[in-house]
């Protein structure tokens, strides 16, 4: 079974049909992109997958996890990570705390622990500093550990919300557009860290405008229209699929 | 604050009555008993502020809370005979559960919504306490709450009938309060609670349940509300529904955002400022209220992130917790 199964999802919004019997399966290891025009599902297909909206039909399979009207905080619990289209960060915590705040609700602990600060949660607090530093070393942003993340430029929120995401080490991660409103050399270093995580064996999901990335860098390519899938294969076909041409560029 | 100079504050607080004693003696009645309202209202600001200043929940309803907890402390001493330990842990807990019953559907609400429901909640308590004579005695007040006996039943017993006694009383209970408030709001409890006032979608993301620390919050807040009003009501053994209404909002948030929502150091200075200084201002009684008002105009005017944002701009340092 796959590691993501979506059947038949659907979700109305007034007056118009978001994602119309959507299927949609990712296996464990793949690097899948999600495209499609402004407004034909793709965000609102990564909502239903992590519980931010409530699909009217249909199913979200996660690891045999019915993902059905689970809250998002228990997703993101199953191993599911997601990052956001407009940038997503805690302006006011540290850099450093955007990433430790990232695990620490996946080594739940007693309230009582937390509040007497276990020996057990110090040391799962200094492994996870370990690991924030480590992550913040390959995104390039170690010398802002400490700022507030709310005084970081867009471009390196947009690293900062990258590598919160990895802090779970989640089984899945959905990225929606990571290479948006980026310079050229980030969107190269983007590139890079999701192929890096590619060829560790990581599942990506991953919602892109950016064509050249998509081509790039996916294994596979589905494209959704007006709610519906139109398509699905590898890059090469994709580029030639005649009813992807119209969706794109109309008749 | 260097540790040197925290201690000599430190003792300068604990110090107080005597200080007043040696540099006015005829004013010291008055001095320490403002010295203890300004310990109970800066601990009760400490309780609001882990609502407002940590899980960015504007909450209306802490004299509710406040409340339940004044009342059953009174009704437990006067008509139950129950020890003054006892009766402020009952107070706590009655606070507690209340908020933890009403802050479910309430938190259902957001942002301006909660506002008005919690508002609401406000309305309700205090006039539940006015029209349920019964028990509340409603405009009579419950008078004759005894002073407060420390000790263990069986032990030795200590009775706080001086208004110095009161002052370290209230002193210790602010010391634990604040020792609270900083485990509550650092490391990963207050990581937490900040990530959900700061985005609660992304909050989801990071697998924090933004309804669980809400609640959390605003139940632990709800029960040293309680606390508190146990101790007011013993100290002033009487409890009125007076002392419940919308204006003690209004303080608690003056002192709140004026001193530094979300910060221990500016929530203090907010309690001493704003609980102390009306007081002051009775030196020139026509003009109190006045000048009161302008000092407000101006703290919002020139600094309206609160006093905390002045204080960390004059020593120049980091954002202070």
């Amino acid at each position: 079974m796959a590691l993501l199964e979506v059947r038949g999802l659907v979700k109305h919004f007034i007056g118009v049909t978001a994602l119309d019997r959507v299927d949609l399966a990712v296996e464990r290891g793949e690097l899948v992109s999600l495209i499609g025009p402004n407004g034909s599902g793709k965000t609102t297909l990564f909502n239903c997958i992590t519980g931010y909206v409530a699909a009217d039909g249909g199913r979200a399979i996660f690891r045999g996890n019915d993902l059905t009207n689970v809250p998002p905080h228990r997703v993101a619990r199953l191993g599911v990570a997601r990052t956001f289209q407009q940038v997503s960060v805690f302006p006011r915590l540290s850099v450093l705390e955007n990433l430790l705040v990232f695990l620490q609700q996946h080594q739940e602990e007693h309230l009582l622990a937390r509040l007497l600060r276990t020996r057990r949660l110090r040391r799962l607090e200094s492994e996870a500093l370990e690991r924030a530093r480590r992550l913040l070393d390959l995104v390039g942003l170690s010398d802002n550990a400490d700022d507030a993340a709310g005084s970081l430029s867009y471009g390196q929120r947009k690293l900062l919300a990258f590598a919160a995401a990895l802090m779970p080490d989640p089984d899945l991660l959905l990225l929606d557009e990571p290479a948006a409103a980026v310079n050229p050399t980030m969107i190269n270093q983007m590139k890079d860290h999701i192929l890096a995580l590619h060829r560790q064996g990581k599942t990506v999901l991953l919602v892109e405008h950016n064509m050249e990335v998509v081509m790039d860098i996916s294994q596979r390519v589905v494209v959704l229209d007006h709610g519906q899938k139109i398509a699905e294969g590898p890059p090469d076909a994709i580029r030639r699929d005649a009813r992807v041409i119209e969706a794109y560029f109309g008749r | 604050m260097p540790r040197a100079a925290t201690l000599v504050l430190v003792g300068l607080v604990v110090a107080a009555p005597w200080l007043v004693a040696a540099a006015a003696p005829r004013q010291q009645r008055y001095v320490v008993h403002v010295l203890i309202f300004t310990a109970l209202f800066a601990a009760l600001a400490l309780s609001y502020d882990l609502v407002v200043g940590h899980v960015g929940s504007l909450s209306l309803a802490h004299p509710a809370f406040f409340g339940v907890g004044a009342y059953t402390a009174a009704i437990l001493a006067t008509r139950a005979g129950w020890p003054f330990l006892a009766d402020v842990h009952a107070a706590a807990l009655a606070a507690a559960v209340v908020a933890a019953v009403v802050g479910v559907p309430l938190f259902r609400l957001t942002e301006h919504a909660f506002a008005v429901g919690t508002l609401g909640l406000g309305l309700v308590a205090w006039i539940v306490a006015n029209n349920w004579v019964d028990v509340t005695r409603g405009p009579l007040c419950i008078t004759g709450i005894p002073k407060p006996v420390l000790g263990l039943p069986g032990g030795p017993a200590l009775a706080v009938t001086t208004l110095p006694g009161y002052y370290w009383l209230a002193l210790a209970a602010l010391a634990a309060v604040v020792l609270l408030y900083r485990r509550l709001t650092t490391f990963r409890l207050g990581r937490a609670f900040h990530a959900v006032r700061d985005n609660e979608p992304l909050a989801g993301a990071a697998g924090i349940d933004p309804l669980k620390y809400r609640l959390l919050a605003f139940t632990i807040g709800a029960a040293l509300a309680g606390a508190v009003g146990a101790l007011y009501a013993h100290y002033l053994s009487v409890m009125c529904p007076e002392e419940m209404t919308v204006a003690l909002t209004v303080n608690l948030l003056v002192i709140v955002f004026l001193g530094g929502v979300g910060s221990l150091r500016g929530v203090l200075v907010g309690a001493v400022l704003f609980t102390a200084l009306p007081e002051a201002l009775r030196l020139a009684p026509t003009w109190r209220l006045v000048i009161y008002g302008a000092l407000l105009l101006l703290v919002v005017v020139r600094s309206p992130e609160g006093i905390e944002s002045l204080l960390r701009r004059a020593s120049g340092a980091r954002p202070g917790r």
